[in-house]
């Protein structure tokens, strides 16, 4: 069992309040990703969930028994870390062997348990030799057999693959996709990196400056985001925002009005919305070339053209931030020449001036389906 | 050196230039030692001729014979000498470890003060503190034993041992005390199978400097606080070549050749693994 309640948690590093009362529930099992920009907390949660962190207010549970108190074994987790920590004086066979000589475990049972971590890992050439002959991704592995030999309830990584080249990094995602079907152990993973998250995890944890911004499958963060940060972390080129006007609220949705063009968003509205200044985003990839229901002419400033997809930047109402479109890879467009870019209202979000959204009609009940089990993971 | 990269190549005068500044200061360095060897070879007779010769006619190497006959307890003072720096050594590495490690690691209150204090020790050199250091070993009773002579070293080499490995302890990456801990290991632990191991170039360097300090300042304590033939140490047994007449100035300069040779061989061999240990642990986080 590997159950982790996060009850109202706060952490202050002397009067800077690094997390803001943190709620969550992680089940048993589950691939959980805390994704967010640097200074937003995650690591810190990890490390208080760790026990490397101590917890100003709040509870963290493991199974039901409260461990604020308990030392990081006690606990039942083990921990991956981001320089993956690895002793460089001891053989790959030391460093794995390391949390079970703390234990004192026998010599047979030891061998044995440290030979399994390295067949499932793939190291068993590599025992005898010190990490410095390792290569980045050996390394990570060695670091992930001393997590496994525990047998944690929990697994707690640290920004693993960040040390690694792309791609090395996507051929650890994928091995790690893999160990987390056949341990079926809870994973707790912080990451930057949101092709990590969007990958990986069952359940991505959005956090920002000390809270959750929104919690959810990763396709469901995608299509739904809660509100404006989410919207701009999650999606790569970010999403765009324009600045619209409420005209009217009906049956098919919100009617917003950007510089005189009219569209309609399939969202929910909410009483008192007429008027009010509100957010249009749009993805760069929802963006085509003219008709849809908002059509708009803009002129592209620089085009990157990367075989597969084309991405045009161009500035709107000469603001710094560009405003973004991803196109077909052979489309026929050039900087400096006005381009027609149509929008589907069906693929817009829309924002209230708080930044929260407001909902989309859109059923997610297939793609939570196809979110629980990424594709092109070989199993 | 044709494959010498660029950075490492220089314009002839700039070699001249290197070479010439090696020389004056190396000359600076070395010229006591050329001469007192040179002295060590000349017969006592021939050492005041006028004029001065500092090539020695009729060189032998008798005095290098012949001062182990003037002075018999010699070789005890070398032993001596090595006995005292060593268990200084030893009882340095024992404390300073712990707490080098401590003060690289955890914080705690007053240790920024502690350290600081550290580093005024430091500054005051034992000869200040030598007349109330003598009533303190007078009042225990230590006065004439090897326990006089060892633990003022001790006192004044541990303040520079603490900072130099704790210095070398901080590079050591957190992270591998995190994983230990996570992992269940206690502190001791710890240290034991994490720090000491990365940490001994570090510990060579510390051992070194105070092997060598403790040799350096074992003469003052030892002029002041013992009094007893049996327990000299060897800077302060030289001074049995003084004579009630003359000083044999050669079996003097031989006798301190030979004292020092033990501990020249000691930190020779010392610096090969020093080396050895630096790349040792030269391992990429």
């Amino acid at each position: 069992m590997g159950q982790l309640d996060i009850k109202k948690v706060q952490k202050f590093f002397g009067n800077f309040e690094v997390l803001k009362g943190v709620d969550l529930e992680v089940k048993d099992g589950e691939f959980v990703v805390f994704v967010g920009p640097s200074g937003c907390g995650k690591s810190t949660l990890l490390r208080m969930i760790a026990g490397l962190e101590d917890t100003t207010q709040g509870d963290i549970v493991i199974d039901g028994a409260r461990v604020n108190d308990l030392p990081p074994v006690k606990r039942g987790i083990a921990m991956v870390f981001q320089s993956y920590a690895l002793y460089p004086h001891m053989t790959v066979f030391e460093n794995i062997a390391f949390p079970l000589r703390v234990e004192g475990m026998e010599e047979s049972r030891l061998r044995q348990k440290v030979e399994d971590a390295a067949r499932i890992l793939h190291l068993e050439q590599r025992l005898q030799q010190k990490p410095g002959l390792l290569s980045g991704g050996q390394r990570q592995r060695v670091a992930i057999g001393r997590a496994i030999v525990r047998e944690p309830k929990i697994f707690l990584f640290d920004e693993p693959l960040s040390n690694l080249d792309a791609a090395l990094r996507a051929d650890m995602r994928i091995e790690l996709a893999k160990l987390h079907k056949r341990l079926r152990a809870t994973m707790i993973y912080v990451t930057h990196d949101q092709v990590e998250a969007m990958t990986m995890a069952d359940r991505i944890v959005v956090m920002n400056a000390g809270g959750i911004a929104q919690t959810g499958a990763p396709l469901e963060l995608y299509h739904k985001p809660a509100n404006l940060f989410v919207a701009g972390f999650i999606g790569n080129p970010k999403m765009n925002f324009l600045p619209v006007t409420c005209i009217s609220q009906g049956a098919e949705g919100v009617t917003v009005d950007y510089r005189g063009h009219r569209i309609t968003v399939p969202v929910a509205g909410r009483p008192g919305l007429d008027g009010q200044p509100l957010t249009l985003g749009i993805r760069p990839e929802h963006i085509g070339m003219g008709g849809g229901d908002l059509s708009l002419t803009v002129t592209p400033t620089v085009i990157e053209r990367l075989g597969a997809e084309t991405i045009a930047y161009a500035s709107l109402d000469g603001k710094a931030e560009n405003f973004c479109a991803t196109l077909s890879g052979s489309v026929g467009i050039q900087a400096d020449q006005p381009l027609s870019i149509g929008i589907q209202a069906a693929d817009c979000h829309l924002f209230d001036q708080e930044g929260e959204a407001l909902e989309r009609r859109v059923s997610l009940t297939e793609l939570d389906q196809r979110s629980r089990q990424p594709a092109g993971l070989p199993v | 050196m044709k494959t010498s990269q660029m950075i490492a190549r220089y314009k002839w005068y700039e070699i001249v230039g290197i070479y010439a500044g090696i020389f004056v200061f190396l000359s600076f360095v070395l010229a006591p030692f050329v001469e007192g060897f040179l002295v060590s070879l000349k017969p006592l007779g021939l050492l005041f001729s006028s004029p001065y010769r500092f090539w020695p006619e009729n060189g032998s190497f008798r005095a290098y014979v012949t001062m182990w006959e003037s002075v018999p307890g010699f070789g005890w003072y070398i032993f001596n000498s090595f006995f005292i720096s060593s268990v200084v050594t030893v009882i340095v590495l024992v404390i300073v470890v712990p707490a080098a490690y401590a003060f690289a690691r955890f914080e705690f209150r007053g240790s920024g003060v502690l350290l600081g204090a550290f580093l005024a020790v430091n500054m005051f050199s034992g000869a200040v503190l030598l007349i109330p250091l003598f009533r303190l070993m007078r009042n225990f009773g230590v006065l004439n034993t090897y326990f006089a002579m060892i633990v003022p070293g001790v006192a004044f080499l541990i303040p520079s041992a603490i900072w130099l490995l704790r210095t070398y302890m901080m590079r050591i990456p957190k992270e591998l005390d995190e994983a230990a801990f996570v992992d269940g290991a206690s502190y001791f632990y710890t240290l034991r199978r994490v720090i000491l191991p990365i940490a001994m170039p570090g510990i060579t360097v510390v051992a070194i400097t105070t092997f060598i300090g403790a040799y350096a300042q074992q003469f003052i304590f030892a002029l002041t606080f013992n009094s007893k033939t049996e327990y000299m140490p060897l800077p302060v047994g030289l001074f049995a070549y003084f004579g009630r007449q003359e000083v044999v100035w050669n079996e003097l300069m031989a006798a301190s050749f030979v004292g020092i040779a033990p501990a020249m061989i000691l930190i020779f061999l010392m610096q090969r693994y020093l080396v050895a240990g630096l790349t040792a642990g030269a391992v990429k986080q």
